[in-house]
């Protein structure tokens, strides 16, 4: 038997494990990004309405920094490898789709769409089921982001109380449950995706309390 | 009683999973938000449904894959019973079963989605190899190179992508065929096949902890211990057929001698 053919089939592993190394270090680095953003963005619960701009402005040095690590890891990828690889920053970019379609909310009062996704993190969102060609953000990462955004919209809508905006919670309840039906439209299998979506309902029970709570005391009109 | 409330509320949300509505409900009388969200998830969903059939495709071919191979390796052991050609001829017609197979594969596992599906594909494809590599044994006493593999795959044109880790893992299950292989060639009394059986399981085991240094291919120990207890077999097995052989020499060369047999 041959021995040189486990000698070269050594190096290719011991290459494959040199790159392996590298993209954990860029994925490190883009998770650190994420969470201090997230941290700043978080701030957005805590003041009324009018000054929401104020928080979405001061993170956008933040959304930059992002932008420049995932182009550092895209530029490890091969787009033929995407998939091989793609499990290692999978969570790391649906958490920073979930802090665009945050901003996104939090400033235009819409769902963020592929286009902002791609504005604000640099790749193309692959909507489509065909093959890869250059590094994307896959439709899951992106609909993970979305469903983030379901835990951010019932903290604000109990937030709003507290800073007094109460006629919010009625504006958030109403496009939370616009976003639902989205979402009831996907048929999807036992994956985490479908965990995320199965606890929805909560986000959307509490969001509907707040109301409750509001028009039970005269609150709203 | 605030028990009771709590408890109603949460269990009725939970009938919503299974009352999925199948089409898009119709735009009219809608929000523009409300339509423009409709729209894309409903193309969101269509290219989900795409891609989990896709995946369910590619599940399929690699079972039948694996049941095809499992068959070869079957009728590869037969060896010991029945002329080398017949056994040879016949896996070569199962095999170009599993060549048609391929073909299918093939065309779900174009360009990035060899990997994007590879976790599906991985199961067939290493019974394959082992199949494959118990035949190159048997044959030419050879461990089979992962090009051989992919030029065997790519003989009717398809073109599957086989990863090192698939072929590692492949031939890492060969041992237990070739230990099979070995006990029914000692039961023949074949000792050239017992001898290529142990010198092939020996240089698989050194080639295989070679690899392991630079680590990282899944599931690969739990293969390395059932390679280390085939071995150990063969190696049982050779060591009685010495033995044996050796007292049947001395058995024999008294016989000729004309003295009596002493037995116990």
């Amino acid at each position: 038997m041959d021995v040189q053919l486990f000698v070269d089939l050594q190096d290719r592993l011991d290459e494959a494990s040199t790159l392996f190394e590298s993209i954990k270090t860029a994925v490190k680095d883009l998770n650190k990004t994420c969470r201090l953003t997230s941290a700043k963005l978080a701030k957005a619960h805590a003041v009324p309405q009018a000054q929401t701009s104020e928080i979405t402005d001061s993170v956008s040095p933040q959304f930059a920094e992002i932008k420049q690590k995932i182009s550092e890891l895209r530029s490890l990828i091969q787009p033929v490898t995407f998939y091989k690889y793609n499990d290692m920053w999978s969570y790391a970019m649906q958490t920073a789709c979930a802090l665009t379609v945050f901003t996104v909310y939090l400033k235009h009062g819409r769902l963020a769409s592929p286009e902002d996704i791609e504005e604000y993190l640099g790749p193309k969102v692959n909507v489509s089921n065909g093959e890869v060609t250059e590094f994307v953000i896959t439709i899951e990462e992106y609909l993970h982001g979305v469903v983030s955004l379901f835990g951010e919209l019932s903290r604000l809508a109990v937030n709003a109380v507290i800073v007094g905006d109460v006629g919010r919670p009625l504006e958030i309840s109403r496009f939370a449950s616009e976003l639902y039906s989205g979402f009831q439209l996907l048929n999807l299998k036992n994956d985490m995706l479908r965990r995320r979506f199965d606890s929805i309902k909560y986000d959307i029970k509490k969001i509907e309390e707040v109301q409750y709570d509001l028009r039970v005391r005269g609150l709203t009109s | 009683m605030s028990d009771n409330d709590c408890q109603t509320e949460t269990r009725q949300p939970k009938k919503q999973r299974f009352s999925k509505p199948a089409a898009a409900p119709s735009t009219e009388n809608m929000t523009d938000s409300k339509r423009a969200i409709i729209e894309s998830f409903t193309f969101y969903r269509d290219q989900l449904d795409a891609h989990y059939d896709q995946r369910e495709r590619v599940i399929k071919i690699s079972r039948d894959v694996t049941a095809l191979s499992k068959k070869i390796v079957f009728s590869l052991l037969r060896i010991t019973q029945e002329p080398a050609a017949k056994v040879f001829k016949d896996a070569e017609q199962k095999h170009s079963a599993v060549l048609d197979l391929f073909a299918k594969m093939s065309v779900e596992l174009q360009g990035s989605n060899g990997y994007k599906y590879n976790r599906q594909a991985t199961p067939g494809l290493q019974e394959y190899i082992e199949a494959l590599g118990l035949w190159f044994f048997l044959r030419d006493n050879t461990l089979i190179s992962k090009e051989q593999v992919e030029e065997m795959i790519g003989s009717k044109g398809a073109k599957v992508l086989v990863t090192d880790d698939d072929y590692v893992l492949g031939i890492s299950d060969l041992p237990g065929e070739v230990n099979r292989y070995c006990i029914n060639a000692i039961g023949k009394g074949d000792h050239e096949a017992v001898r290529n059986s142990l010198m092939f399981l020996r240089s698989l085991k050194e080639g295989i902890n070679l690899i392991m240094t630079s680590g990282r291919i899944r599931d690969l120990n739990k293969k390395l211990d059932v390679l280390d207890s085939s071995l150990q077999k063969t190696e049982q097995a050779y060591y009685s057929m010495s033995i044996r052989g050796s007292e049947m020499q001395t058995v024999n060369s008294a016989a000729a001698a004309g003295e009596p047999m002493v037995i116990g």
